[in-house]
């Protein structure tokens, strides 16, 4: 009976604990958030968390550093900078779209949802009458991810600067991301945060897992397996092959845990995108970045 | 050595037994009602947005084997993607007091 009550003392402390930090402001949760990383990994500067693993790997990040001279994602830039005075989306943003990526994603008070920078591109798409099927624009790869990747590129050097709405709302949907990003999920039954937070340059198999903080700073990305998926299927390279927006790496690493993915630019993965970018606030954007 | 053939005798009667086919467990009946079990539960998963990855092709490979009149497999397969999705509801669960642990 003694065994049985302390049992349950303890699952309700523990319980509690969790409530609590569950609950935690989002400025709390970036101090908690920032302290074990430091606690960590000593010596990693807070702005080098924008090099992901090639922050806590020197052999790989000379490598990187080599490939970064001559970087792949160069010529996608460039279709992504040509689409975008094509199609004007200038004309949508603020500041004419230069140099805004930052403040992405941000709290619409007019929808009460969490709004992204993808969603803002092909919403000014729709205006300027394109047809985004008939011009194959999706929402995780391809011309799509090469606007984004162009707008990030306009960006670089500029700090994080999320803000997170005080609305009931806004916080609700703040709460939502990191709970998805703290939940374990999957058959594998693995949360988010057990690669890229409890193990966090770790290695899996071969790679490296990254550490979330700075995660964001570097999307879209140019990953090498995308380039090479790509290539493979169409039977040779293009400019656009190893683009990718942030929902498409979410819905990959869901797959990696066995758990079913969400749609990109689903209400889900846009809360998940509000915590997550939050957590790097302050961190220099450096988007498109190579990743492997 | 009467006894020796005895013993041998006796197993090869059993090894026979074990080795002989068994008929088939489960009739059409079981099978449809074991799928809809599975995509039942798999609906409620999904809602919960915890559905697994491969509980739906699961069901779908169940499907097939009842096409084939396969219908032990039906069953095995449809009671897979159940506990799946049983699992991924657990998950659900917990998930509602999901939250960082630093220390």
């Amino acid at each position: 009976m003694k065994k049985f009550l302390i049992a349950v003392s303890a699952l309700t402390m523990l319980g509690g604990a969790a409530i609590s930090s569950a609950q935690a402001s989002p400025s709390e949760d970036l101090k908690q958030f920032r302290a074990y990383f430091f606690k960590k990994f000593p010596g990693v500067k807070l702005q080098d968390y924008a090099n992901g693993i090639y922050a806590l790997d020197a052999t790989r990040r000379f490598e990187w550093e080599a490939m970064e001279e001559f970087p792949p994602y160069e010529d996608g830039v460039e279709v992504g900078k040509k689409l975008f005075n094509k199609y004007d989306l200038g004309s949508c943003f603020q500041k004419g779209g230069i140099g805004i990526k930052q403040y992405y994603p941000y709290w619409d008070k007019k929808t009460q949802k969490v709004r992204t920078l993808e969603q803002d591109i092909m919403a000014c798409l729709k205006k300027k009458g394109v047809d985004t099927k008939k011009a194959k624009i999706g929402w995780k790869k391809g011309k799509l991810a090469a606007i984004s990747a162009y707008m990030a590129y306009t960006s670089r050097g500029k700090p994080t600067s999320v803000t997170i709405d005080p609305s009931k709302a806004s916080l609700n949907a703040y709460n939502k991301g990191k709970i998805f990003f703290y939940a374990k999920r999957g058959q594998l039954n693995m949360a988010c945060a057990d690669c890229h937070v409890y193990n966090a340059g770790m290695l899996i198999r071969g790679n490296l897992l990254s550490p979330a903080l700075g995660h964001t700073t570097h999307f879209p990305v140019w990953r090498r397996k995308w380039a090479k998926k790509t290539a493979a299927k169409k039977g040779k390279s293009g400019p656009l092959d190893g683009f990718g927006t942030i929902h498409r790496r979410y819905g990959g690493c869901n797959k990696q845990v066995r758990a079913k993915p969400f749609k990109a630019q689903s209400e889900t993965y846009r809360d998940l995108e509000y915590f997550h970018t939050y957590m790097s606030n302050g961190i220099k954007l450096n988007g498109p970045s190579v990743r492997q | 050595m009467k006894k020796i053939a005895v013993l041998f005798a006796a197993a090869v009667l059993t090894l026979g037994a074990c080795a002989a086919p068994s008929g088939p467990v489960h009739n059409e009946n079981d099978a449809l009602s074991a799928i809809t079990a599975a995509e039942h539960e798999t609906k409620r998963a999904a809602k919960a947005g915890f559905e697994w990855r491969d509980t739906g092709k699961l069901i779908k490979k169940a499907k097939a084997a009842l096409k084939k009149g396969d219908y032990d497999t039906a069953v095995k397969l449809a009671n897979k993607a159940k506990r799946q999705s049983s699992h991924a509801l657990e998950q659900a669960q917990l998930a509602k007091n999901a939250g960082p642990h630093f220390n």
